[in-house]
């Protein structure tokens, strides 16, 4: 079974997505159609962030992933060496 | 047509429709309001995937079940055959 600790992480992680989603698409679909001088956009970054900041993190998303696997098999490479 | 050839082949046709948009191609003469959000749709898909798997992985985490039954049907079958086998005089 998901102990309290599993479901609390997962509705977490959830919600988090939900908001990143929210936030995103009102940032990037309707923000342009809303006057320039309106509060709403003391509440969001300026538009070239939208497309820097999730595609930096998709570079080092892909970078973790990347140290990760050359980790993971460098790791397992070394018994194999010693057997031989 | 493999599971790769159909992603491949819904994001070319992706690709295909946002060039007609940002070229404009179909003359529909949208405002440079419209133009920035079509430019920016890539990334919003992208940004979109991504939180649908981060949501899925969470909801799949939060659900995640012991297969009880599952179990006790693969015990059970461990002990048919330790039966099956000592009977046969194989020492277990």
């Amino acid at each position: 079974m998901a102990t309290r600790t599993d479901q609390v992480v997962g509705f977490g992680l959830v919600v988090f997505s939900l908001v990143i989603f929210i936030y995103y698409t009102i940032w990037v679909i309707i923000l342009p159609f809303i006057d320039s001088d309106h509060i709403i956009h003391t509440y969001f970054l300026p538009r070239e962030y939208a497309i820097i900041i999730p595609l930096a993190a998709g570079l080092v998303l892909l970078l973790f992933v990347g140290l990760f696997i050359t980790y993971v098999m460098l790791k397992n490479r070394k018994p194999a060496k010693k057997t031989n | 047509m493999t599971r790769l050839e159909k992603w491949m082949s819904t994001l070319l046709v992706l690709m295909l429709i946002w060039l007609c948009l940002v070229q404009d191609l179909l003359n529909l003469g949208y405002s440079k309001k419209f133009h920035d959000v079509i430019l920016s749709l890539p990334v919003y898909l992208l940004v979109t995937a991504g939180s649908y798997l981060l949501g899925t992985l969470g909801f799949r985490l939060a659900n995640f079940n012991d297969c009880e039954e599952a179990a006790q049907e693969l015990f059970m079958q461990i002990q048919e055959a330790q039966a099956d086998l000592s009977s046969k005089g194989l020492i277990l």
